[in-house]
């Protein structure tokens, strides 16, 4: 990068009207040239193109646009978070859906919009980030500037007497200084030297004596290393949305599910993921256990959730039984499964008119009010001769008559479950081989069966009128909802985020420092009068006035003032 | 695993204590600025200290320009070299500190102290009670989140000797704790099982430390804002110099470097426990990161904080704007509790308003 | 001003190599093996027949059909055989049922055995469909899909229903997505028996 100074031009002893940070060089804190009219004339387009997309400014404004970008996202529901809300929308908003799925509004953070404010705000950082790595390493391989001529001018200062000469007085302040780990540059030689003989005084011109030392490096370090690891970050985001998966699967107690795409209620691949990809396990739901508080302000509030689970990591492996629990996933082979979601399965039997039993199990009823679990659901028996029958259903775990004589839930836990069933009969739609959900049905060529919802408790059976036959609600089941996902940029996302906190910490606590020794023999005798200079690179740097006033002290060979009152 | 109804009637006890000894602290801080000693405030940074002490020039606005974020120094510095005998020197002690700004900031640091302790003791029990950390709904997050706003800014203004910032501080503390005792006071109780893990303690630790600290950040980014335009317009001849209130507060260049330390010791603090939170998330959702509305709008504030921070190293962006910066970020998150987690729906909706 | 176009030139180039990575990373997308060993049937692109040497082996299952009987799939070996991955509740695999019916009584003289496997549904409910329809053939009650995870680790079975056309040597010659055709169907059991 053509501005970029070398840091050998730093002149803190500039005049006032520089920064002490010094001559437009990219300091720690304001690491980017200001944006704007090009310095340089006849400058190449793609040069000033990217001299403005690196700028500081342009980062500012893309750092804008992306918390601007991300709002929609929080507002309008993301067909990621939740596709059911944003069919809702689509029907509830018919004019104004389609125009925002053109602009993706629905995708926010998947969309080509969103993703071009990030990349070129990681574009921007590359840009920045990489010359300034370089830099760094330049910096730490090199020796500090020259100290400036007036150290007296600089934020911190002091002057002590050396009863040495101004040569070894500056040697000795050398030894001091790096043995606090300083970077120094001195005109002296720090070995073993002969003082100078008395009364030669140095030439006026170069021949005084200095060191300069600097210390901190690690602040730029930090620096680097924060947006680096962001851009690691997001190089295991796309990794994860590469060769990750998410799985949803939907499983009754008593059943099994081996991990296979069929098996699946939704499965999600990343882009180069497949089915084959699955991990070949198989889980069996024991039981599930929903504990509730009982009593009190919070009664109905869940207490603890337990799924009982049988599982084999590899066809043919070992079982192994574990207590699937919110926040406590299970880990198969390397796959997490976790808990997300549970509900009613009410058990009906059904018969034809012909009195063949043609539908017996346990059917999935989805919660329609998660505080009470009032439920609803399908039951299609598409085998039932010569009429196909069918019904809809409200399952209550805790049945309670609500207003106006409906069916209502007092308890989200099954104290008194029962079912009201709205019967119907004919053509259920499910021959003609299009795909239908297993949780509506199409009553489009069905009748009902009777005028009014049947109320049924565990046991009993619904004579169906005509002869068309019978249902019996036998009992329930409960249902868990599980998901399986497996994200290889997971960890080490982690342990970049982990690494960009160490960075920005670093960063944040450590202050580039330098500090300046100036020698001139004192008139009439061997002693020398140091002066010392302090500057610390940034303006986080409170504390520095104590680091100073602590080393000035150790150079004059007394010791420091501490805490304790010295004004009283 | 019950609530513990003795110490939760304890915690409420203490909470109502702590609200009442903060608006007297308040009353007591108000007192200091209507009939305390007449002074300039001295908000202790200590380098300024010492270039006045060691030259008597220097001093004041041009010092705090110097400090503040590579802002030319436009007034003289020292440059003459001190005597030879002269090493930095520490400033006075804080008691004496104290003792010299009068009965009224007696009196208020005292009360201020006291209610941070009465305050911790309340959100302390409140956590025995109920057997857990304290901060499983809306109004446990509130108590907490102005106790870390408390603690810190009395640390804040022992520190750096900051009496006149507490009037605002402590009335945006007391207003804050006063609403959620009203209007969001919710019993204590256990919670779902989707918080009833470890990562409750670390993630709503962090997220609660850190915007107790970024409340302070805001209001010194008010307190920078009026001042920097009150001196404009002395400046442009618009008011006269001399408002009472104004002149006793830290100088502008203060107020912004002030600010910028509590920035920067928030936002680690923040973006730990937007980590934390997406290891929670992974352990609880499946993924770490989904774009919940919560998640998106503590990303956003991440964001614009982030933003303040470059701000600050970018030329015409320094001072106002910077300020416009963090207190938008801070707006973010004060949207994101009290609107996003309360009316929009999402895997974060435990604020038991419900 | 060496040093300072060096530095361009490796910032350009990181620049250049993340976008590449990323680039690559969003644009890409995993394709198929494609083409070359297999035969699609009449120009469907979801029925198709693979050529000799690049026929999966099915693998060995053993369960219980919906009556209840046990099911060893080494016993068909030698015999070419069909097998249906269905249940009752699948609209499509309602649709094909009569097809398959009709396709097993007519090569049942060539020795061609059919198989249902009934996944993730009850022996009730299966069995009063297959004989609603008239199925004569057994089908293994697979509530858990643990039949399909077998077959899929030789051919992708991504859902309900797939029927596979295994020849004698017991490798998987054909497969079919989605509700078969009669002369889908037809053409490929014909092929497989006639090699």
């Amino acid at each position: 990068m053509t501005d970029v100074h070398a840091p050998a031009s730093v002149n803190p002893g500039a005049p006032p009207q520089t920064p002490p940070e010094g001559g437009g060089s990219a300091t720690p804190d304001s690491p980017r040239r200001p944006s704007g009219v090009p310095q340089q004339k006849n400058l190449p387009l793609w040069r000033w193109a990217w001299r403005q997309i690196t700028s500081m400014r342009t980062a500012l404004v893309l750092l804008f646009l992306l918390a601007l970008g991300a709002i929609p996202g929080s507002i309008i529901p993301q067909t990621g978070n939740d596709p059911a809300q944003v069919q809702q929308y689509f029907i509830s908003h018919p004019a104004l859906a389609p125009w925002l799925s053109r602009f993706g509004l629905f995708d926010v953070y998947g969309s080509p919009w969103f993703a071009a404010i990030y990349l070129l705000l990681f574009i921007s950082l590359v840009g920045c980030v990489v010359p300034r790595t370089f830099r760094l390493v330049g910096q730490s391989r090199t020796p500090p500037p020259k100290a400036p001529r007036f150290l007296g001018r600089l934020p911190h200062s002091a002057t002590y007497v050396s009863p040495l000469p101004p040569q070894e007085a500056v040697a000795a302040a050398a030894s001091v200084l790096g043995g606090h780990h300083f970077r120094l540059r001195t005109n002296v030689s720090t070995g073993t030297t002969p003082s100078s003989p008395p009364g030669k005084k140095a030439d006026a011109g170069d021949k005084t004596f200095w060191l300069s030392a600097e210390k901190g490096y690690l602040r730029e370090a930090g620096n680097l290393l924060f947006h680096l690891s962001l851009l690691g970050i997001l190089i295991c985001v796309a990794v994860g949305g590469l060769f990750g998966y998410k799985a949803d699967k939907l499983l009754v107690e008593g059943q099994s599910y081996a991990d296979t795409p069929s098996a699946l209620d939704d499965f999600y691949p990343g882009r180069l993921a497949t089915g084959s990809d699955l991990a070949p396990f198989d889980i069996t739901l024991n039981n599930f256990t929903a504990t509730y508080i009982t009593s009190g302000q919070n009664a109905g509030q869940p207490a603890a959730y337990n799924a009982n689970v049988t599982y084999t990591a590899t066809s043919g492996g070992a079982a192994k039984t574990d207590d699937l629990q919110v926040n406590h996933p299970l880990n198969v082979d390397g796959v997490k499964v976790y808990l997300i979601g549970h509900g009613f399965a009410p058990v009906f039997s059904v018969t034809d008119a012909q009195g063949k039993v043609v539908y017996d199990q346990a059917t999935p009823f989805i919660p329609a009010d998660t505080s009470t679990m009032l439920s609803d659901g399908v039951v299609k028996a598409p085998n039932a001769a010569p009429e196909q029958l069918g019904f809809m259903g409200v399952f209550v775990p805790t049945a309670v008559e609500g207003s106006g004589g409906t069916l209502n839930s007092a308890f989200p836990a099954a104290e008194n479950p029962a079912v009201s069933l709205i019967g119907y009969s004919g053509n259920l739609g499910m021959d003609s081989g299009l795909p239908q959900s297993v949780y509506q049905m199409d009553t489009t060529a069905m009748t009902k069966v009777a005028a009014q919802p049947h109320l049924m408790f565990p046991g009993q059976t619904w004579k169906l009128p005509n002869g068309l036959g019978s249902i019996t609600f036998v009992g329930y089941k409960q249902w868990v909802s599980l998901t399986a996902t497996y994200d290889p940029g997971q960890g080490p996302a982690l342990a970049f985020a982990a690494l960009a906190l160490l960075g920005i910490l670093v960063s944040f606590v450590v202050r580039r420092r330098r500090v300046f020794v100036r020698a001139v023999a004192a008139d009439g005798n061997r002693g020398s009068i140091l002066t010392v200079g302090g500057l610390a690179r940034t303006d986080a740097s409170g504390g520095f006035e104590e680091e100073f006033a602590r080393l000035a002290a150790e150079l004059a060979g007394t010791e420091p003032t501490n805490q304790s009152e010295t004004g009283a | 695993m019950g609530v513990n109804e003795t110490l939760a009637n304890v915690s409420s006890d203490f909470m109502i204590a702590a609200l009442l000894i903060y608006s007297l602290a308040v009353l007591a801080f108000a007192g200091d600025f209507a009939f305390g000693r007449p002074r300039r405030a001295a908000v202790a940074v200590k380098q300024q200290t010492r270039i006045a002490e060691l030259a008597s020039v220097g001093a004041g606005p041009a010092a705090g320009s110097a400090v503040s974020g590579g802002v030319p120094a436009d007034g003289p510095r020292t440059t003459a070299p001190p005597p030879a005998n002269v090493l930095p020197s520490r400033q006075a002690s804080l008691s004496r500190a104290i003792n010299d700004a009068g009965n009224w900031v007696r009196v208020a640091v005292a009360l201020s102290v006291l209610g941070v302790t009465s305050h911790l003791i309340a959100v302390v029990t409140r956590g025995f009670a109920v057997h857990r950390a304290p901060w499983g709904n809306m109004y446990e997050f509130v108590t907490a989140l102005t106790c870390v706003a408390g603690i810190f800014f009395v640390y804040v203004m022992l520190r750096y000797r900051a009496w006149s910032l507490g009037v605002f501080v402590m009335g945006a503390i007391v207003i804050t704790l006063g609403l959620a005792e009203t209007v969001i006071y919710t019993a204590a109780g256990p919670v779902v099982p989707a918080l009833q893990s470890y990562w409750l303690s670390i993630h709503v630790t962090a997220m609660t430390l850190s915007t107790g600290i970024f409340f302070i950040a805001f209001v010194l980014g008010i307190l920078y804002l009026t001042t920097d335009v009150y001196r404009a317009r002395v400046a442009a001849g618009k008011a006269e110099p001399g408002n009472g209130l104004l002149e006793r507060i830290p100088s502008a260049a203060q107020l912004d470097k002030l600010t910028y330390r509590t920035i920067i010791f928030g936002f680690p603090v923040w973006t730990f426990g937007v980590i934390a939170g997406a290891i929670w998330a992974d352990e609880a959702w499946g993924h770490y990161w989904s774009w919940d509305p919560v998640e998106t709008w503590a990303f956003i504030t991440w964001v614009l904080y982030a933003a303040y921070l470059h701000a600050r190293a970018t030329g015409g962006w320094r001072g106002r704007r910077a300020h416009y910066i963090q207190i938008i970020g801070f707006a973010s998150l004060a949207f994101n509790i009290l609107v996003v987690q309360v009316f929009i729906t999402g895997m974060h909706s435990y604020a038991g308003l419900g | 001003m060496f040093k300072v176009r060096r530095r361009v030139v490796v910032t350009a180039a990181a620049v250049l190599v993340v976008l590449l990575a990323v680039g690559v990373a969003v644009t890409f997308t995993g394709g198929d093996s494609q083409a070359s060993d297999r035969k699609y049937i009449d120009g469907s692109t979801s029925a198709w027949l693979y050529t000799a040497g690049h026929r999966p082996p099915a693998p060995d299952f053993t369960g219980t059909t919906l009556t209840g009987a046990p099911i060893k799939f080494s016993s068909y070996k030698g015999k070419v055989v069909v097998l249906n991955f269905w249940a009752s509740w699948c609209p499509p695999c309602r649709a094909e049922a009569p097809t398959l019916a009709v396709l097993s009584e007519k090569y049942a003289r060539d020795g061609v055995s059919f198989l249902g496997d009934d996944v993730n549904d009850t022996p009730t409910n299966g069995l009063s469909f297959t004989r609603s329809i008239g199925i004569t053939y057994p089908s293994v009650n697979d509530p858990s899909y643990q039949v399909v995870q077998d077959f899929g680790n030789a051919v992708l079975i991504n859902d309900t229903p797939t029927t596979l056309v295994i020849d004698r040597t017991g490798h998987i010659a054909g497969v079919v997505y989605g509700a078969v055709t009669y002369s889908e169907l037809d053409t490929m059991i014909h092929d497989v028996v006639s090699q």
